[in-house]
């Protein structure tokens, strides 16, 4: 807890004619000892040497910084002492409009809405910081041991990286031997530049490289029995053909791989009908046994058909299961927790997923052919979207220009048998004519299947369950937000990698591998040093619960989108601090409010909240509106409105929140109790397509609004006095509107009934 | 109807390949060459559907096909291709394989497809003209090279224009115009699409067309411009107007000189006031615009030989059929020139030789063209004729 405070406001970073001395006298006027020193700084990026001096010799505690965005330049205060920002200027000055939504034109002396509010925004921040305490180490002893799950490919490749960074590595691997999918893949697509030619797998010089390793444990016929702990001090069972191993585990790289769909999606085009009609990785297996080549061999990308007759077969079930009345209602009883069943994710969705590797692996396939016949043979390519990606566009032309690889886009409409060759009816084709095509064998696309969508790969002993969260979201894919958080599975400590996260070509499951181990690694040694691996990097405060007060209601547990408690048989929590993300969704969910981080926490919004002079007389000072806005996105796209000069309601008070999931319903109720006409929650999209950083916590915050409204009508008080709304980081235009219109309600809505009690 | 059953063809795409057409499996089918082109118009365009079916060894598609006709080869397409490929060439090589197959005998065509075919077909006019040059000898008693008593040379007292030329280049010139004319309707009837076609708007008979496209495409060679009327490339684009007209204009007046002179030799045997006699003396009238054209036919050849030299050869390559008509054309023209020199020169070894050499080019020139690149005198022709029944301009 703070005790000795300096506050320094940047002169050259608070404009718009407010009076700065007069906020450095309200604040020392009201808090007293606990304020060492206020300065008025001409430029705040040049007095971080006096600020410097000033910890040594006065002994402060804390610094507070009034001026810029706390995301404007923080890399230049980093001091011995916790450092805290009022954000005075993009959210301030630059934000302000009169209240009659004419524009501000800045002049000596502020108006007083603006005066006020820069005043409220200044003790907010003292209270802040009066409530802050550095935390306490979370630091834990680290196994520096990376289980590799699967031996393919992937697998490989990650456990030699793993052990070339300096970590010892435990390889399960479900066959009886290493290699993989890749033990049947005659050759290649490139693995390095130039990018061309057809590479050889080379498959024995990888795994030498891994048996011959010395700090590389290897179980073969194995599988996953348990994972139990957390990041850095994880024991992991494993199932070695019938005899259980244990092993202690520093973090996971998850490369189990896929599985192929399952021929019956493909029967419509004649596969499991015909000797004739094969799968790119069948065809492959008869490439590496030197089958003998027929003369015509047709790729047929294009599976529309069998998508379409799959649709038309499921509406006919649909239309089946209507006419024989509806379903007799699932039974079984209520309240008690299900048993945990695996759901089957796979789907035909997998074949589309697939499209790319069967793009580039029928290229290559088509090739071979050609080339094995010294170009006696024809390759038809028939494709609906060739899709090759990246730099493998330089292999598509290399394997192009080959006499015998004839391509064309085209709906393929029908597969059928003839004689001795196949027929492929082909429709609106470059050729300018719809034919049919003669082929001696039809080569149809391999769906890769991701293992997670059919199997539990972890065994995850975990309170929420022995699964990853959500498979379904990404249609039993072991992803969770690629793009923001790569190789992320919502289980911290666990990254995928290969085609287990998204079907790829051997040379982009090298980079994935590689990237996992990263990622592995820096779990790993954030353990080690106890901080947070991502967002949050670097973070070291972590939730810390008073046992004393908890209820047992398991809310938190439950809630916790990483699933990072796990709890006793009473339902008493159990915290893994190396598993959290610090983003306090427990705490949001706790209705004891016996969860807090040292430097955030119920009591210190709610001080802040307090902090907020709400004038008494509605009519003609205004409403007074609370922004509880996510720092990630919101927080960002307001600073961005601010620097813009889109202006919102000076009524407005904004404080951020690492994630709408840690706003606890009491803050709304000291909101209330203050005088706040209004509260916005204002957060990340939420729903199949998400944006919020914690993946659950807009959603999650979206589920106890209703809560909240119950609690508010209660009360007496109109439940549209609080909203969710939803902003992009990018919505920087749309947000003041937002903001505007909330507040014209509230004004139309009237004074909060609590107002001045 | 019935949909028709494909026969890709990977020995057709290997004979394209081999006549020029080396880059037909780069392309990927973005259809870039097609806006490219001035000439396509845009609801015909071309040359990317010409592309696919190289590709796919679809020789009736490509065989049958007016377009590669209309392309006059300015390049725009090969220039502007993403992927390196050039369909310039590649139509190029298309219309080489027709000239190669259109019409019998084919063995011909096999022979003018390749340079190893050239000894063979240097080989049958050499012989010819050395058997005619023998006999004669026998007339001049033995004497290969004679020359009168005034020390001037008379290559007619050797190659007797009424028994030997004449007859000779008579029967290789209607035999090359009738074979030549199958080809032309071979054609016709590959254009033709099944069934019948209406043609809405004001219609011209076909010698009507004919017309239009003998002076507006051979004698001014209207097209070069709208070749060069293409989008910007930031390649330099040579114009092959001039040289090609030149060229045409030569022909034009060599062909009339000939035509002169023959009504004159054998319709002096009629009417003696019009009889002429050569050779002719080197200021007369005709003999002076012989002279013309022979100048005008070594400058245009030199325009066009050296545009082929110093083109790009990534993008715009010249094949085997290109280089053996202008190789022909260079040696009739050289050969015709050097004749008449040493014959002034009165040199009569060399005289006698080089018109020998000079009768057995211009014979390779007539006999085998319908299987040369000069075919396209015909062959689009045709196709413009064709195209210009239908309402395109082509």
């Amino acid at each position: 807890m703070a005790e000795k405070i300096g506050v320094y406001f940047d002169l050259a970073n608070i404009g718009g004619g407010v009076n700065v001395q007069s906020l450095a006298d309200e604040a020392t006027k009201k808090w007293g000892n606990l304020i060492a020193l206020t300065k008025l700084v001409p430029e705040l990026a040049k007095a971080t040497d006096e600020i410097r001096a000033d910890i040594e010799a006065q002994g402060l505690d804390g610094v507070l910084l009034c001026g810029a965005s706390p995301r404007i330049d923080n890399e230049l205060y980093r001091f011995a002492v916790p450092v805290d920002y009022v954000n005075l200027r993009e959210q301030c000055v630059l934000a302000y409009k009169n209240p009659d939504g004419s524009p501000y034109i800045p002049a000596a002396t502020a108006p007083a809405n603006l005066q006020q509010m820069a005043q409220d925004y200044v003790q907010m921040g003292v209270a802040k910081m009066q409530k802050s305490t550095p935390p306490d180490s979370a630091a834990i002893e680290v196994t520096r041991r990376i289980l590799v799950i699967g031996g393919g490919w992937t697998g490989l490749t990650a456990a030699a990286e793993a052990v070339d960074m300096g970590y010892e590595v435990v390889l399960v691997e479900k066959a009886d031997k290493l290699g993989g999918a890749v033990i049947n893949m005659p050759t290649a697509s490139p693995l390095g530049p130039s990018w061309e030619y057809k590479s050889p797998t080379n498959l024995a010089d990888k795994v030498a490289k891994i048996t011959g390793n010395m700090r590389i444990t290897v179980y073969l016929n194995a599988v996953m029995a348990k994972l139990s702990g957390q990041p850095g001090q994880y024991t992991a069972e494993i199932n070695v053909a019938g005899e259980v191993k244990t092993e202690a585990i520093g973090s996971v790289i998850l490369a189990t791989g896929w599985k192929p769909l399952d021929p019956k999606y493909l029967e419509p085009m004649g596969l499991g009908k015909s000797s004739k009609v094969v799968t790119a990785a069948e065809f492959g297996k008869m490439l590496l046994a030197d089958a003998p080549l027929p003369k015509r061999v047709a790729f047929v990308l294009d599976t529309t058909m069998a998508e379409e007759a799959l649709k038309a077969k499921a509406a006919e079930a649909e239309a089946e299961a209507a006419a024989a009345e509806q379903a007799p209602q699932a039974e079984g009883a209520e309240g008690e927790e299900k048993a945990f069943v695996k759901a089957d994710l796979e789907s035909f969705a997998h074949l589309k997923y697939s499209n790319a590797v069967n793009s580039v692996g029928m290229l290559r396939l088509a090739n071979t052919v050609c080339e094995k016949t010294a170009d006696k043979s024809q390759a038809y390519i028939l494709y609906k979207n060739m899709t090759v990606p990246g730099i493998l566009e330089r292999f598509y032309k290399k394997m192009q220009d080959r006499l015998g690889v004839m391509m064309t886009k085209a709906d393929v409409t029908d597969i059928r048998e003839d004689d001795d060759h196949m027929v492929v009816e082909c429709k609106n084709t470059l050729l300018g004519q719809d034919f049919n095509l003669e082929a001696d064998l039809v080569v149809l696309p391999t769906g890769l299947v991701p293992t997670t969508a059919k199997d539990v790969t972890v065994q995850f002993d975990y309170r929420q369950g022995p699964e990853f969260p959500d498979l379904e979201l990404f249609d039993g894919f072991a992803d969770s937000n690629y793009i923001c958080f790569p190789y992320e599975t919502r289980r911290t400590g666990v990254y995928a990698a290969g085609c287990v996260r998204q079907p790829l070509t051997l040379d982009a499951c090298e980079v994935d591998a590689k990237g996992a181990v990263l990622k592995a690694v820096q779990c790993l040694e954030a353990a080690n040093l106890g901080v947070a691996v991502h967002p949050r990097a670097l973070d070291n405060s972590y939730p810390v619960f008073n046992f004393v007060r908890c209820t047992q209601c398991k809310r938190c547990t439950e809630e916790c989108p990483f699933g990072a408690l796990d709890d006793d048989e009473k339902g008493t929590p159990k915290p893994n601090p190396a598993r959290c993300r610090r983003c306090g969704t427990c705490f949001g969910a706790c209705p004891e409010r016996v969860i807090s981080f040292a430097n955030y926490n119920i009591d210190q919004i709610g001080s802040m909240i307090r902090q907020v002079v709400v004038p008494a007389d509605f009519k003609k000072e205004g409403p007074r509106v609370l922004i509880l806005a996510c720092e990630n996105d919101a927080y960002p796209a307001l600073d961005m409105a601010g620097m813009r000069r889109k202006a919102w309601s000076p009524y407005c008070r904004i404080i951020p929140v690492r994630c709408l999931g840690s706003v606890n319903a009491i803050w709304i109720s000291d909101a209330m109790s203050k005088g706040f006409d209004g509260v916005v929650l204002l957060g990340c999209k939420y729903g199949d397509d998400y944006q919020c950083h914690f993946i659950k916590g807009s959603e999650i915050c979206n589920r106890r609004m209703q809560n909240i409204a119950e609690t508010l009508d209660r009360l007496g008080v109109q439940p549209e006095r609080v909203a969710q709304l939803e902003v992009a980081i990018d919505e920087y235009d749309k947000v003041p509107t937002m903001i505007d219109n909330f507040v014209a309600r509230i004004t139309a809505l009237g004074p909060n009934p609590f107002k001045g009690m | 109807m019935a949909q028709c059953t494909l026969k890709p063809d990977i020995d057709f795409s290997r004979k394209l390949l081999e006549a020029g057409g080396d880059s037909l499996k780069k392309c990927y089918q973005c259809a870039t060459c097609a806006v490219a082109c001035p000439m396509a118009p845009a609801n015909a365009p071309y040359p990317r559907k010409e592309m696919v079916w190289a590709s796919w060894g679809l020789k009736d598609n490509l065989k049958n096909d007016v377009d590669i006709w209309l392309c006059h080869n300015c390049g725009n397409c090969s220039d502007l291709c993403p992927r390196g490929a050039n369909p310039a060439d590649v139509m190029s090589a298309a219309r080489n394989v027709v000239y190669q197959d259109l019409v019998a005998p084919k063995a011909v065509g096999s022979l003018m497809s390749k340079p190893s075919g050239l000894p063979i077909l240097f080989a049958i006019p050499a012989l010819l003209w050395l058997l005619v040059w023998w006999i004669r000898a026998g007339f001049n008693n033995g004497n290969w090279f004679p020359t009168r008593a005034d020390g001037s040379i008379v290559f007619g007292d050797i190659f007797y224009g009424d028994y030997t030329i004449d007859p000779i280049f008579m029967l290789t010139f209607f035999a090359a115009l009738f074979i030549i004319g199958r080809g032309a309707y071979k054609l016709w009837q590959a254009f033709k699409p099944e069934g019948s076609v209406a043609v809405i708007g004001p219609k011209k008979c076909w010698l009507c067309h004919l017309w239009d496209v003998l002076v507006e495409e051979i004698i001014f060679a209207n097209h070069f411009d709208d070749c060069q009327d293409g989008p910007k490339t930031g390649q330099i684009t040579h114009s092959r107007r001039v040289g090609h007209t030149i060229l045409v204009w030569a022909f034009c007046l060599l062909a009339f000189v000939t035509a002169v002179v023959a009504l004159g030799h054998w319709g002096g045997k009629v009417i003696p006031a019009i009889e002429i006699t050569t050779p002719l003396k080197p200021l007369n009238i005709i003999k002076l615009i012989a002279n013309l054209g022979a100048f005008l036919l070594v400058g245009g050849l030199a325009i066009l030989t050296f545009r082929r030299i110093f083109e790009k050869q990534d993008t715009h390559k010249s094949n085997y059929y290109d280089w053996y008509l202008l190789g022909v054309i260079w040696a009739v023209a050289l050969t015709g020139v050097f004749a008449q020199i040493f014959r002034l020169a009165q040199t009569a070894e060399c005289a006698f030789f080089i018109y020998y050499l000079h009768l057995v080019f211009v014979w390779m020139l007539f006999a085998y063209l319908p299987w040369s690149k000069l075919g396209h005198l015909v062959y689009r022709t045709v196709a413009l004729v064709y195209v210009r029944m239908y309402g395109r301009k082509g």
